[in-house]
């Protein structure tokens, strides 16, 4: 096909359906995904692993969402299973924190979680989008019920300390405003045909009127105190019933004060694919998903063991660990096969004879530092006070987010909030506090946008993820760069050894990439298996 | 000071993105946290015990868990200044760098430190917790070693 440029190329379209009428369906939806067009997650359906040799055996390091959707799928399809965990519990970074839990950081900080029976905060992954198929699929399959994560609340808040001084504002009055504003300055360069002929006359006409309904203009496509504007960012006084039922519209801020404060930076924070509704969180806590997953391999996993040392030869993989509360003598274990899911920085510190190439990835990505806190109320004042039912309100102080329960709306008694989700520079000065002094912080910070804090105030928990025992970091930060020095490294099997887990994947930080890197890893595993016959 | 408040759709995290303008410092109420323009001000001290004390603890006394924090306190290593600034500079196993140029810093959310303040951490580091190494590593020794790659390829 001859193109304006008189270079030949097939557009994407009759690409994909020359490989749908040759290939099949599944092809070309594998070819769109590859080329960015299905942009869901990777995750092709329940996998099928046919023809594992007898006798075959997986040890797999690491009880964490990746490990455990191996330890799965290679269970099923016949192999001989076992996982080591560093912890007493199943789960990794799939975590929730209860009333009663105690937790322990490095550098022995310990908290004593005093939450209120069934309130929770999850110190970890706390969202799974509608596109994340592997996660959805593990949670139907283990039987663990979900229910929404409000990610945008138009009622929550968009705070900063440097305007309207420092006074919080809704969600929905910075949207509604800046876009009026935006919608009444576009009608106005295009009624002024200053758009320099880039629209039609006759789209010009349609651009206007979608304009106008966009951002609620009035007849003279101007963004003014109206019904129209109100039904957007809320009334002075809400329509009602009988007598005193008159509404009394709202007045926008001006452009220059949306502009000012900064505020329409948090406007798109749903706008992102992995943060579109809907989303969903498991009821009664993210860990219920690993929790689960530990119940269904039950003695496949041996808790309590640290890895010391990893060494493949040319008939297997032999992994030396100890007891992780006593430290005691090592014992062995050994397997034809090794998928190793341990997150990096603690990967890199363990001896393993492998390629250079994977020995560099291994210690190439550094991993994020992040803070979570868990702040307990003794009411659900948001709720009550500020009609706030779920979702997050952004700032610019040092906290970062407030998020609200998505779940037990009206419910009388104390809630938990998120207090605090910070990255960067802010959470590496969080982490070097104690954990009382990351709650005080959290709690005097939040306070500017929530006074009732200072007489609420019940109880919390803060994890800093860089002291985590177990992952040493919150996740894989891949550069640009980077990926393309070491990914491709970091995933191929080496000899007997495969690694897997969100570091391994291109949804960094999403539990989806441990999954997706799992599946992956042992449908590659498998073939290798098979392809070496009876007893590998 | 005019700092901003931002949603940054970062690939898979939406998070807030604190940028401030001018010549901020510390939160002008608290010490505890630093504006990321007041990161340039940090001393060699107040790097260590903003920064590197989250994971190398208080006394440098490092941890172990399921791998370990190094200790730092009376660490034999420390004998070579290069090792621990290149350490600095280019991370290790999991820590972050802190030489990547300061418009790089995003992507790997880590903090810039200039090649000065490298130095200063160094000698910090190198001067106590019962190490006795002279602390006079300059920037310009720190300048001489190698960085991270400062051309990111390609699309992440």
């Amino acid at each position: 096909m001859e193109n304006a440029d008189g270079s030949y190329s097939l557009s994407r379209r009759q690409l994909l359906q020359m490989i749908g009428t040759t290939a099949g369906a599944g092809a070309m939806y594998q070819a769109m995904s590859s080329l960015g067009l299905a942009a869901e997650s990777p995750y092709q359906g329940p996998i099928d692993l046919q023809g594992a040799p007898k006798g075959a055996t997986v040890l797999i390091l690491g009880a964490g969402l990746a490990g455990m959707t191996a330890a799965y799928e290679l269970r099923n399809a016949g192999y001989s299973v076992q996982v080591l965990e560093y912890n007493g519990r199943a789960g990794g970074r799939n975590w929730t924190i209860r009333g009663g839990d105690r937790y322990t950081e490095l550098g022995g900080f310990a908290q004593q979680c005093e939450f209120d029976k069934d309130l929770y905060i999850n110190p970890g992954p706390w969202r799974i989008p509608y596109h994340h198929l592997g996660m959805l699929h593990y949670a139907k399959v283990l039987g663990v019920p979900l229910e929404p994560f409000l990610q945008v609340n138009y009622n929550a808040y968009l705070h900063s300390t440097q305007a309207f001084g420092g006074k919080p504002q809704r969600y929905r009055e910075v949207k509604a405003d800046y876009q009026g504003h935006v919608a009444e300055l576009l009608a106005k360069a295009t009624r002024q045909n200053s758009l320099d002929g880039s629209v039609s006359k006759e789209d010009q006409e349609k651009l206007l009127e979608s304009l106008r309904e966009w951002g609620a203009l009035d007849k003279n496509y101007a963004y003014l105190s109206s019904e129209a504007a109100s039904d957007r960012r809320g009334y002075e006084k809400n329509p009602g019933g009988g007598l005193s039922a008159r509404p009394i519209p709202s007045k926008p801020v001006a452009l220059g004060d949306i502009l000012k404060s900064g505020l329409w930076q948090g406007i798109p924070t749903g706008d992102t694919f992995d943060m579109q509704t809907a989303l969903f969180q498991p009821v009664g806590g993210m860990g219920r998903i690993g929790e689960a997953f530990g119940r269904e391999l039950g003695a496949l996993i041996r808790y309590n063991s640290k890895v010391i040392d990893i060494h493949q030869d040319e008939r297997g993989v032999t992994v030396n660990f100890v007891d992780s509360r006593s430290l005691g003598s090592a014992q062995s274990v050994r397997a034809d096969w090794c998928l190793c899911t341990l997150p990096l920085p603690v990967l890199a510190q363990i001896p393993m004879n492998v390629d250079q190439p994977l020995a560099s990835a291994i210690a190439a990505v550094p991993y994020a530092a992040a803070i979570k806190a868990g702040l307990q109320f003794k009411r659900r004042f948001w709720e009550e006070d500020e009609r706030i039912y779920g979702g997050i309100t952004y700032t610019d102080l040092p906290i970062t987010n407030i998020a609200y329960p998505n779940t037990g709306f009206h419910s009388g008694g104390k809630g938990v909030l998120l207090g605090a989700y910070i990255w960067g520079l802010n959470a590496m000065e969080f982490t070097a506090m104690t954990p009382q002094q990351r709650v005080q912080k959290v709690v005097e910070y939040g306070s500017q946008i929530h006074p009732q804090y200072r007489k609420e105030f019940d109880n919390g928990v803060a994890v800093a993820w860089h002291r985590v025992p177990f992952t040493m970091g919150c996740f894989g930060m891949w550069s640009s760069d980077s990926r393309v020095k070491h990914y491709d490294d970091l995933c191929r099997i080496d000899g007997r050894i495969a690694l897997a887990g969100e570091h391994a994947s291109y949804l960094g930080g999403w539990q989806e990439g441990a999954v997706t890197s799992a599946l992956d890893a042992i449908a590659r595993l498998h073939q290798r298996a098979v392809s070496q016959g009876e007893k590998a | 000071m005019s700092r901003l408040i931002g949603a940054v759709a970062k690939r898979n995290i939406v998070m807030l993105l604190l940028t401030a303008a001018a010549a901020a410092g510390a939160y002008a109420d608290d010490a505890s946290f630093t504006s990321h323009a007041g990161v340039g001000s940090m001393t060699g001290a107040e790097i260590y015990d903003h920064i590197c004390l989250g994971c190398h603890m208080p006394g440098g006394q490092g941890a172990v868990g399921a791998g370990s924090y190094p200790k730092l306190a009376a660490n034999k290593k420390l004998v070579s200044w290069e090792y621990v600034a290149l350490t600095v500079l280019n991370g290790r196993n999991g820590m972050p760098p802190f030489g990547l140029p300061a418009d790089q810093v995003m992507e790997t959310r880590a903090a810039h430190l200039s090649d000065a303040q490298i130095a200063d951490v160094v000698n910090y580091v190198r001067s106590h917790f019962d190490n006795k190494y002279k602390a006079d590593v300059t920037a310009k020794q720190v300048a001489a070693l190698p960085h991270p790659p400062t051309a990111f390829i390609g699309p992440q």
